[in-house]
């Protein structure tokens, strides 16, 4: 571009072969008035270019990949609630009744739902050989886990128990399963978000510089063309000593006004797609991660009961992930629990925490956005008290206090807490989509009208003085 | 003069645009030719320097090959663990790969690839030993305290577990200790462990920690973060991974997991 916006400079230097045109008047009206037409059809098409890649920014953000994004997202919640729902069933018991049934019908929800997550995310893996493998991968293990868990199930039934630890067969086959979900299939389908994410971003980095360049030429070609609008005024009007060029004006006036509207309609335009991807999309991601975690922490609480030989390791799982989704110091479960209980209450007063709930903490933006994170804090932290209630149980040998404690409300009630703080996120996102479609809406149409406009308007301008010399 | 006006215009604009794609690409390791990779000197199977100056180990191999990926060179230096950060932050060394823990301490510095491995922590006894099978059986055994790690603590302090403590400068020294039967069981990283494994040492294989070993890299390098990722996932995927892990800790008997762990994620 740097190349061609030059040459269409006012007044170009007269070479040799076309100087004699150029001595006389009537060859220079029609070379001016061919330069400003020129240059309001390169003005139009730098904004058609500029527009283009708003539009393109907006459409991967908001109405493509964007949303496939948080939908991926949902195969890790999906893949991980299953995992904790077949532990349910296993730790409910034969007298598990109803909630046993319930547990069983979300399991097949949410088998569907992971389906169909594993379908957009193979989209979003098009054109990336490494992304496409990994799809695979939990496809396969998918299939082999769902095996597991049937064969678990079976043995369960056969040989039925109070709440607590199933037998040591059922509990040798769900050892496998648990182990292929959580070693296996739920870090890869956390990297296959992570891995979206990353085509989100690129999409955005390279949309929204384009349009911040494309805005700097715009105006540049706005400015080009109202000199060269400015320069064949002067001309007509010292040469022919007349009054203004109304049409010739009325011209220079299209493209001011084009020039100007353009600046700020990409200028809106970017700064809507900066929101969508800031204050909308980075946090929907965020939050869906947490969420993720937060469930298959529910399943570390059922894992923790089902399995007494690894009590530990799933206790000390479930105190990384808590610490992952708000991190306060505290080594052990019995500091952290003490670090949440001082924490929490302080917010929004004072937020020293990192992890999830931190980076959300540090970038409010949105009205209501404080008070819903403090609500989820609120709730987490009742959570993480039952959660304590719940290990006192089992330790002092209450088992089915402890199952009754572990399948408790206060997880749910929590969940639907981080639900709500995620859709305020969402609705920033699908506002601020909106709000950059409106702003370009009608300029494909409006942008080569007004620079036919401004091409006219500059042929009626000089039309009568170039019939002065027929 | 309009025209000369322009042309400056379109020469001052070109010229920003340039600097700030070249600034972008100066920040971020891709943009280098070759890379400064700290390692550990003193780690047995993970990072060791040997006579020749030349390094050896999990970690370099596994640096090795995500700079391969990357296309570039890699150079190793020592990296001593407390200076991880800054070296990183100055820009001195551009990824640190040195049984690094991820942790929400260190994330507010630096960032992270991967992790390429989860290590756990476990527990190293006499291969004749027959009475522990997990970290709650060291129950009234003689339990070595290494000066300035914290691993001890997880079992005394945070499991409540009733040991003994004996005292020693380094693992090595810990090692030779459990060998002569000065103490009864070593308990840190298994990786760091399975380092240190002879014949008549066994390992329990009672994983009860999650230590997630990352690769170091400048806070805001997201290209760089996401490049090293997507080379650990390949690394994963075409078996390397599988083959460094057994080559350097599989006859230590210890349980290796060949799956790709659960990235950080850079942003």
């Amino acid at each position: 571009m740097a190349v061609v916006v030059p040459a269409t400079g006012p007044a170009p230097a007269p070479s040799p072969p076309r100087a004699p045109r150029l001595r006389t008047v009537p060859g220079r009206i029609r070379a001016g008035a061919g330069a400003a037409v020129l240059a309001v059809g390169l003005l139009s098409a730098l904004m058609g270019v500029a527009l283009g890649h708003a539009g393109d920014g907006l459409r991967a953000i908001g109405h493509t990949a964007g949303p496939q994004v948080v939908a991926t997202a949902d195969l890790y919640f999906a893949l991980s609630d299953m995992d904790a729902q077949v532990a349910t069933v296993l730790l409910s018991g034969a007298e598990g009744g109803p909630g046993r049934q319930a547990a069983l019908d979300r399991y097949d929800q949410r088998r569907a739902q992971a389906d169909s997550a594993v379908l957009q995310a193979a989209d979003l893996a098009r054109g990336d050989p490494t992304g496409q493998l990994t799809v695979r991968a939990v496809l396969d293990g998918l299939g082999r886990y769902e095996r597991l868990a049937a064969r678990a199930l079976l043995l369960d039934e056969q040989s039925p128990h109070a709440a607590g630890p199933p037998s040591q067969q059922a509990l040798d086959v769900y050892r496998q399963a648990t182990d292929l979900m959580r070693l296996d299939l739920l870090p890869k389908a956390y990297n296959l978000t992570l891995d979206s994410g990353t085509v989100v971003r690129h999409a955005y980095a390279a949309e929204s510089s384009a349009v911040l360049a494309g805005r700097f030429w715009v105006m540049l070609g706005g400015a080009v063309a109202l000199a060269v609008l400015v320069a064949l005024q002067v001309f007509l009007v010292r040469r022919f000593r007349r009054a203004t060029n109304p049409a010739l004006l009325a011209a220079t006036v299209v493209v001011g006004v084009l020039t100007v509207a353009g600046v700020l309609v990409l200028q809106r335009a970017s700064d809507e797609m900066r929101t969508a991807k800031e204050d909308g999309f980075d946090s929907v991601l965020v939050l869906s991660r947490a969420r993720a975690i937060g469930n298959s922490l529910h399943g570390d609480e059922s894992r923790y009961l089902l399995d007494p030989q690894r009590a530990d390791t799933y206790e000390q799982v479930y105190l990384d992930k808590s610490q992952s989704l708000l991190y306060v110091p505290g080594g052990n479960l019995d500091k952290y629990y003490a670090a949440v209980d001082e924490t929490v209450p302080a917010f929004p007063g004072k937020s020293d925490f990192l992890g999830f709930y931190g980076s959300e903490a540090d970038r409010v933006t949105l009205p209501g956005q404080r008070e819903a994170l403090a609500e989820v804090l609120k709730h987490y932290q009742q959570f993480q008290r039952d959660d304590r209630k719940m290990r006192q149980f089992a330790t002092a040998g209450k088992n089915s206090d402890a199952v009754r404690q572990a399948m408790g409300t206060s997880f749910g009630v929590y969940d639907d807490a981080l639900v709500e703080l995620t859709e305020l996120r969402r609705q920033a996102f699908g506002d601020a989509v909106a709000a950059g479609d409106r702003a370009i809406d009608g300029w494909n149409l409006l942008v080569p009208g007004a620079a036919l406009a401004a091409a006219l308007l500059i042929l009626v301008g000089v039309r009568p003085r170039l019939a002065e010399y027929r | 003069m309009a025209a000369r006006r322009v042309t400056a215009l379109v020469l001052v604009g070109a010229v920003a645009l340039l600097s700030a794609t070249a600034c972008g690409a100066d920040s971020s390791i891709l943009g280098k030719d070759s890379l400064v990779i700290g390692v550990k000197p003193d780690q047995p199977g993970l990072g060791m320097k040997k006579a020749e100056g030349e390094f050896v180990g999990f970690d370099v191999d596994v640096a090795a090959y995500i700079a391969g990926k990357l296309g570039k060179n890699a150079r190793f230096v020592e990296t001593p663990s407390s200076v991880r950060e800054k070296v990183l932050m100055d820009g001195s060394v551009d990824l640190v790969v040195a049984t690094y823990s991820i942790t929400p301490e260190r994330k507010t510095k630096v960032a992270f690839g991967g992790p390429y491995y989860v290590a756990h922590q476990d527990t190293l006894v006499r291969g004749t030993e027959s009475a522990v099978d997990n970290v709650r059986d060291l129950k009234g055994r003689k339990l070595c305290q290494v000066t300035g790690s914290n691993s001890w603590r997880r079992v005394k302090e945070e499991r409540k577990i009733a040991v003994k403590l004996v005292e020693a400068a380094s693992y090595s020294e810990c090692v030779s200790g459990l060998t002569a039967g000065r103490v009864d069981a070593v308990s840190t990283d298994d990786l760091i462990l399975a380092g240190f494994a002879t014949a008549d040492l066994k390992i329990v294989n009672a994983p009860f920690t999650d230590e997630r070993y990352g690769v170091g890299i400048q806070a805001g390098d997201l290209d760089g973060c996401e490049a090293v990722n997507k080379a650990i996932t390949e690394m994963y995927q075409d078996g390397t991974a599988k083959k460094l892990l057994e080559k350097w800790f599989g006859k230590s008997g210890l349980a290796l997991t060949f799956t790709v762990p659960q990235f950080e994620g850079c942003g």
